[in-house]
């Protein structure tokens, strides 16, 4: 047990001194995580929008198939990327392979059936009859796509934290496309990895600390602006009232 | 399009798979005017409404509009932030500058009696001050043709008169053409200029309320209209409303009272004559089940048989 109490002090400590390799590490998995998580945003949040708000023939099976991508195992998903960017496949001339960017990409992969999914879901719970309402007033399409997001914060907000940590947490995908590599491509989750094969407890129990302080923190903080969310705009006088 | 019509259809049709849902609708509205549609569940209302304000193609016929025309659909779906951001945001889609939004959305909820509520968040709001911010939406884009799907819906007596009485009074008060779909007569009295009645998709009779509500074209449309009382007379049936028959012990129609429902303030009786059956409501006691009663009718409508 005492290897326990020796990784929370290690972790403690490299937090603390900011040891460099950590700080590395953490920088790429921050790196990873927001700018795949931005990707699958870009692109998840207009099909989850269009799949959500449309009526139109294959709607429910594209949902469908959002939805099933949510169970996208991974390594599979990473074993994919790394045949079609090896040199020899057929997108090997871009090098994204064992790159911080082929990370980013099979990572953004991973994290789009979320954003998609969870976004529809979120526009299809709004009351259609607001987007009738809006149309009949002359809304442009624009227009209907901002009403639905603001409508849906709450969810597509929530799209966006089980993206990120998605992103953050994830390990396979990471492993086959990026390589691990020791101060180019690995990041918390696949440096624990490492140091778990390498015998080093007490540093993969720090960097799972890290890890699940990172994980807080981002989830904290965008949970706090989906509530904050859920309440804007009310601006309902103060009201009192007395026990009788 | 006749001159002064701001909106004008001809021949209406709508189908959906093989069933006929509008046929051959005409319908013109004129400036300062409302024209109230009145007709069963399923008989065409809101799809009419619909084509009239172009969400839905028709299968045939045409619509012509002179301005613009915004909807109130049935639903008072409003968004999750405060009533007045509501009124301008539904101002913003309509593309009403900036600057005039804070002022027309604020005369708007005066206008229905709700310009207290202005910062309250919409979904805190009560069903009927939901459907009123959701109609002052409407009026704050200032159209130039207003059509209102079933204002009144989902709402209890009391509020539905009170804002019956004050859309009533909003639209006698513009210049513009309103086509109210409701669903029943009182409405109808309170808000049209004119009525049209719809029955299975086409229209059953269109004109003043007093000539359509009173005197219905057909034994359906009177039928819908609360004519429940029938008797046959040769190759007519007198239709009679339960308010337009009489008990009177020295009236010359006779007949016995089958059954008796109590209502609001007495009792409601069915009574069976030889020509056929009438209703008529009658104070407390009222005369029991099997009492054979004198009648008189106050006018009633006599319809060629068909």
């Amino acid at each position: 047990m005492g290897f326990i109490w020796e990784g929370v002090e290690e972790a403690f400590e490299l937090i603390v001194h900011g040891d460099a390799e950590v700080m590395q590490i953490l920088g790429v998995t921050l790196h990873v995580a927001v700018f795949s998580t931005a990707l699958a945003l870009l692109f998840g949040l207009p099909c989850g929008l269009f799949f959500g708000l449309g009526r139109f023939r294959g709607r429910r099976l594209g949902i469908a198939m959002f939805n099933a991508g949510l169970g996208l195992p991974p390594v599979l998903v990473g074993l994919v990327v790394f045949l079609l960017f090896l040199r020899a496949g057929p997108f090997g001339g871009l090098e994204l392979l064992y790159t911080v960017n082929g990370v980013i990409l099979a990572q953004a992969i991973l994290a789009f059936p979320i954003v998609a999914a969870f976004t529809a879901s979120a526009v299809q719970a709004v009351p259609v009859g607001l987007f009738e309402q809006a149309q009949l007033l002359g809304a442009s399409r624009r227009q209907l796509w901002a009403l639905a997001l603001r409508e849906a914060r709450v969810g597509v907000i929530g799209a966006a934290i089980a993206a990120l940590g998605s992103a953050l947490s994830e390990v396979g995908a990471v492993v086959l496309v990026g390589g691990n590599i020791h101060g180019q491509t690995q990041t918390l989750a696949s440096a624990i990895l490492t140091e778990v094969a390498s015998g080093e407890y007490a540093r993969a129990i720090a960097f799972g600390i890290l890890l699940l302080g990172l994980i807080l923190i981002c989830g904290a903080a965008l949970t706090l602006l989906q509530q904050r969310g859920e309440g804007d705009g009310a601006a309902t006088p103060a009201r009192r009232w007395r026990a009788s | 399009m006749s001159a002064e019509a701001t909106l004008a259809a001809r021949d209406l049709g709508v189908r959906r798979g093989r069933r006929e849902v509008l046929a051959g609708v005409d319908i013109d509205l004129h400036p300062g005017e409302t024209t109230a549609v009145l007709g069963p569940n399923g008989a065409g209302k809101s799809t009419l409404l619909a084509v009239l304000a172009g969400l839905l193609s028709p299968a045939c016929g045409w619509v012509e509009t002179r301005g613009r025309v915004a909807s109130a659909a049935q639903a008072p779906a409003l968004a999750r932030r405060s009533v007045r951001a509501n009124l301008e945001l539904g101002m913003s889609w309509w593309g009403v500058p900036r600057a005039a939004r804070r002022q027309r959305a604020l005369a708007a909820l005066a206008a229905l009696g709700v310009e207290g509520l202005a910062e309250r968040h919409a979904h805190t709001l009560s069903g009927g001050e939901a459907r009123r911010v959701h109609l002052a939406r409407v009026l704050a884009v200032e159209p130039d043709v207003l059509l209102l799907d079933e204002p009144f819906a989902g709402l209890d007596p009391s509020a539905r008169a009170d804002l019956l009485d004050d859309v009533a009074g909003v639209l006698r008060s513009s210049a513009r053409s309103t086509c109210v779909v409701v669903h029943d007569r009182a409405e109808a009295w309170a808000l049209a200029d004119r009525v049209l009645v719809l029955l299975d998709g086409r229209v059953a009779a269109a004109g003043p309320p007093p000539q359509v509500l009173d005197r219905p074209p057909s034994i359906e449309v009177a039928r819908f209209l609360g004519f429940s009382g029938e008797l046959a007379d040769g190759g007519e049936v007198v239709m009679a409303r339960p308010g337009q028959v009489r008990l009177d012990p020295a009236g010359p129609l006779r007949g016995r009272v089958a059954r008796r429902v109590p209502v609001e303030d007495g009792v409601r009786l069915e009574i069976e004559l030889a020509r056929g059956r009438l209703h008529a409501l009658a104070p407390l006691p009222g005369p029991e089940l099997g009492t054979e009663v004198g009648l008189r009718l106050e006018g009633a409508v006599r319809l060629p048989r068909r």
